[in-house]
């Protein structure tokens, strides 16, 4: 009978329209202007924080104080910095005023048996946070050694640290930020075309038209979601296989993908819901772009979010609990979906 | 005039009420209604404890033995998950297997074994701040303070005191100039002149420029928020422990640069609204009778904007006023909001409906947002974060004085650019585009050919007639005016082509670099063919391809020397943006050649491609083609004589 097949002609009229003003040519560019700017904004970053991405960058330090021999000896132990010696501290800020060192330390020890360390590093240049940072490893390691020094005042001793491993923060981020955004933004375009379609018909007044036609309303937001729902995997798979090729082997794709329609059917159904609510397509797009704010936003802080799924999957560190969670998300999708539906089927839109 | 100005508040008046009758009161009671139960429930969730923004959490999987004192530092790290030793199996189950051997004592050692991955790196790293972190907790709660913390470190930043030579010496004795990526540019070779040690006093280096950090937690009273170094590090710590070592940190402007992305948020939906607003006109022939009025198309549109405008400042004073910025700041991210205003506003001249609207609208927020924000991370870092307005923001919230010439640096380009736009736009605010269903690409060609003026063969037989020049004259005009786009482009290229290895970015980014410019050349050559303002003989396309060249190489030119009084080390580098720097000290004829030999290349290469443009759409694409391919072997050239 006709009623799969309206659906489907339906479905069928979005993704012309959508072909004919190539505007998923336009979101494919979004996404992959995305996608590239915040790797460089990340290799940007990591560059001036991961002092290993210096190529052999090593902080000097002028050092002065009766502390001086123990921070020697730390240098030692880090890659990062090495320490030359002064008289006293008026030398070591000599050599700093005169660019032979890239940061002054003057190490004293007071009168409680610690030790007062005066930092004093440039304003504000290119380098200031790599020296910072190579300095703070130097101190650490320091900090440690004094620690050691005194184990016997201290009731419990720190646990000794495993050995130091290179490792590109870069990683971590791919997987948390990256692939989470790249998956969901294909969500929020889906649900924003589902507002725009239905506003537009009601605006134009042909969806009066399309009533005319032997379709029930169920039938044209069906079609409608039909088409929104299925333009978004593709998108998603479409960066997943990006990231393989490019040397990131992304893990659980299936259940990606899975999850990430769930996201797109209960997005669409809120879309479906809001432009039900209010006609207008300022007010929808308005509406709808805070509850996708609230609903994502809320969700991501939640435990076991989205975007933590997500993350979770595509590392291969998925447990039962992210399965459960993917079915948990397909279930509300549906109950979502369905509730909406039905709502829109008896009521009609307004306007 | 006045009476000018009164039709578009007139317009502006009309605008307001409309669209106060869009997002009506209920719209509104139903965003608060659903902001505040969402704020309910992230305020329960933070009371339960289950509310944490831990994108991170459980992706690392660690086989360590319950009893162990490593499982606590596991269990309190959100990113690492425990798994027991004993079920554990690396690659499979865990991505790291730590081995806790206790031998009597204080005599404990530990061993890590890692999957051999870039996943077992990155949980090894992870789990080695776990433990640091867990120490730093542990130490926390010794009674002897001194013996747990021995080490009190308290940072200052101080510039030295000759001006010249603000560039360290990072890994001095090798060379000087710390060679990586990014950071090159300022330092290097000022390095090594000295800093003859005037201000060599002993005692402090206070006074001036310095700022003190002690860089803890606890220190409530010494928090004040000009403060250029939060200490986001320390907060983890107990009371009592000023300043170790691990609280230290960098000079980043984290809680400026939050702040700065604030006044870009309400900007996304301003442009919903203006966007939808526009398209509302075109839509149904609504706008005809406002068209058949005696106001002219941009009395019309500056009437329609001047609400959104005027929002747009409102509410960035507001967000000023709420987080401390100044009058700066405002003056700083209008032109942002006019750019988001006026690159909405071309979207919606030329989109075809709400959905191909959603497209240009989310395209324009994100390109913006990205443009204003990322310069401005690197604000302590660089000069070229001048680049984006939201520079001087952080800069304002910093509390750090601005120059009047690095404030027009920063806003200049932008407000131009939304100027320019708005030209664009205005340009089909007319009749037979506006209640059209054209391709975009189609609206675009008509907006920039309205902006030309024929030429016609005949016209061309008395060069020096100043009437005949003028069509001339628009070309060229025309073409200077794509430059602001053309470095946003080039910008763009270096940005996306950033992370390539050196050996394939430079050519590469010679080409796209060529066609960015060739195109921007000589598109509008194409719509003046195309649309029948410029007759299609030889003549003409030679004449239009040597004006255009022209305008292109004077506004490039004006450009430089621009830049060379603003900014001198755009790190992106001389190869993108022509050869500015480094000229000095070559004999004078070569100098001159060198000015010159741009006019030429922009005159010919316009050229092959204004013949193609003459002669329909695939010609086009192949003669501009060519055209790219001369610039680029011209780029490669000048590249490596300049080395």
């Amino acid at each position: 009978m006709g009623s799969a097949d309206s659906r489907l002609t339906i479905a069928g009229r979005e993704l012309a329209g959508l072909r004919a003003e190539k505007t998923i040519l336009l979101a494919v560019a979004i996404q992959l202007f995305i996608a590239a700017f915040s790797s460089f904004l990340v290799v940007g970053l990591v560059s001036m924080y991961d002092p290993g991405a210096l190529d052999g960058a090593e902080v000097e330090v002028a050092a002065a104080g009766d502390a001086v021999t123990d921070l020697e000896r730390a240098a030692d132990e880090v890659s990062g910095a090495s320490v030359t010696r002064y008289e006293n501290a008026g030398a070591a800020r000599l050599a700093f005023e005169r660019n032979a060192a890239d940061a002054v330390v003057i190490a004293t020890r007071d009168d409680g048996g610690g030790v007062d360390v005066h930092v004093t590093a440039p304003d504000t240049t290119v380098e200031t946070t790599v020296i910072v940072v190579q300095l703070r490893d130097l101190l650490r390691t320091y900090e440690v050694n004094e620690r050691a020094q005194r184990a016997e005042f201290l009731t419990e001793s720190p646990l000794p640290l495993p050995d130091r491993t290179g490792s590109s923060p870069y990683f971590t981020f791919t997987y948390t930020v990256l692939i989470p955004v790249l998956v969901f933004l294909p969500v929020f375009i889906s649900g924003s075309l589902v507002v725009d379609s239905i506003t537009e018909e009601i605006d134009r007044g042909t969806l009066e038209l399309l009533r005319v036609a032997p379709v029930t309303l169920g039938e044209i937001v069906d079609g409608k979601a039909l088409a929104a729902v299925s333009i978004a995997p593709g998108q998603a798979l479409l960066w997943l296989l990006l990231l393989r090729a490019n040397g990131t082997p992304v893990a659980n794709v299936p259940a990606i993908l899975v999850l990430m329609t769930a996201l797109t059917t209960l997005v669409v159904a809120l879309a479906v819901a809001i432009s039900a609510l209010a006609p207008d397509r300022r007010a929808a797009q308005f509406l709808y772009s805070i509850g996708v704010l609230v609903l994502f936003g809320g969700a991501t802080a939640m435990a076991g979010g989205p975007a933590n799924a997500v993350a979770r999957l595509a590392i291969d560190s998925a447990d039962a609990a992210t399965t459960a969670l993917v079915v948990a998300y397909v279930a509300i999708a549906a109950v979502a979906y369905v509730g909406v539906r039905r709502l829109v089927a008896e009521n009609g839109f307004e306007g | 005039m006045i009476d000018r100005l009164r039709r578009i508040l007139r317009v502006a008046r009309w605008e307001t009420a409309r669209a106060g009758g869009g997002v009506d009161r209920r719209t509104l009671l139903a965003a608060l209604a659903l902001l505040s139960v969402a704020g309910v429930v992230l305020g329960g969730g933070l009371a339960a404890g289950v509310v944490g923004i831990d994108v991170d959490r459980d992706v690392y999987r660690v086989g360590v033995d319950p009893g162990s004192p490593y499982a606590d530092a596991v269990e309190a790290e959100p990113s690492l998950t425990p798994v027991s030793a004993d079920r554990a199996t690396l690659g499979e189950t865990a991505d790291l297997v730590v081995l806790d051997a206790e031998r009597g004592g204080a005599d404990r050692e530990v061993a890590v074994i890692a999957s051999d991955t870039r996943k077992g790196e990155a949980a090894a790293a992870e789990f080695r701040a776990a433990v640091e972190a867990h120490n730093e907790r542990l130490m926390a709660t010794e009674e002897n303070a001194t013996a747990a913390f021995p080490v009190t470190v308290s940072l200052r930043y101080a510039s030295r005191t000759t001006p010249l030579d603000d560039g360290a010496t990072l890994g001095g004795a090798d060379g000087g100039g710390g060679g990586g990526g990014s950071s090159g540019g300022s330092d290097g070779d000022e390095a090594t002149g000295d800093g003859s040690g005037e201000g060599g006093d002993t005692g402090d280096t206070g006074g001036t420029g310095t700022r003190d950090s002690t860089g803890t937690g606890d220190s409530a009273g010494q928090e004040d928020s000009g403060l250029a170094v939060p200490s986001i590090g320390g907060g983890a710590f107990g009371a009592g422990t000023v300043g170790t070592p691990g609280a230290i940190a960098p000079p980043f402007p984290f809680a400026s640069l939050l702040l700065a992305f604030a006044f870009l948020v309400p900007m996304n939906f301003l442009i919903q609204a203006y966007g939808s607003s526009v398209l509302d006109e075109r839509t149904n022939r609504r706008g005809e009778p406002l068209l058949v009025t005696p106001l002219s198309p941009a009395e019309i549109v500056a009437g329609k904007t001047l609400p959104y405008v005027a929002a747009a400042v409102l509410v960035t004073a507001a967000i000023a006023v709420a987080v401390g910025g100044g009058v700066l700041s405002v003056v700083a991210v209008l032109p942002i909001a006019a750019t988001f205003l006026a690159a909405t506003f071309v979207g919606a001249m030329f989109a075809r409906s709400f959905k191909e609207l959603t497209f240009v609208t989310v395209g324009v927020s994100v390109f913006l947002t990205t443009y204003a924000f990322v310069p401005a991370i690197f604000t302590n870092v660089t000069p070229v974060a001048l680049v984006s307005p939201l520079t001087l923001v952080v800069f304002d919230l910093q509390d750090e004085a601005v120059s009047l010439g690095e404030a027009l640096f920063s806003t200049t380009p932008m407000a131009l650019g939304a100027a320019l736009l708005y030209g664009l736009g205005i340009g089909v605010y007319r009749e037979e585009d506006l209640f059209t269903q054209k391709p975009v690409a189609r609206k675009f060609l008509d907006a920039l050919a309205v902006r030309l003026s024929a030429v016609e063969p005949d016209s061309l037989g008395a060069i020096a007639s100043r009437d005949r020049l003028r069509p001339l004259a628009s070309v060229a005009l025309l073409t200077a005016c794509t430059i602001p786009f053309v470095f946003v482009a080039e910008l763009l290229a270096v940005a996306v082509l950033f992370a390539l290895p050196v050996t394939v970015s430079i050519p590469v980014l010679l080409v796209v670099i060529a066609f960015i410019e060739e195109l921007a050349k000589s598109v509008h050559l194409y719509a003046g063919f195309e649309r029948g303002v410029f007759a299609r003989t030889d003549r003409v396309a030679v004449a239009v391809g040597l004006a255009s060249g022209a305008g292109f190489f004077l506004a490039e030119k004006a450009t430089a020397v621009v830049q060379a009084v603003g900014l001198t080390e755009l790190y992106v580098g001389r190869a993108a943006f022509g050869s500015v720097a480094g000229v000095e000290g070559l004999p004078v004829g070569v100098l001159v050649a060198l000015l010159f030999a741009p006019l030429l290349l922009h005159g010919v290469a316009t050229t092959v491609a204004a013949m193609g443009a003459s002669r329909g759409r695939t010609r086009y694409a192949l003669a501009l083609a060519l055209a790219a391919l001369i610039h680029a072997a011209y780029n490669f050239a000048v590249v490596s004589v300049h080395g």
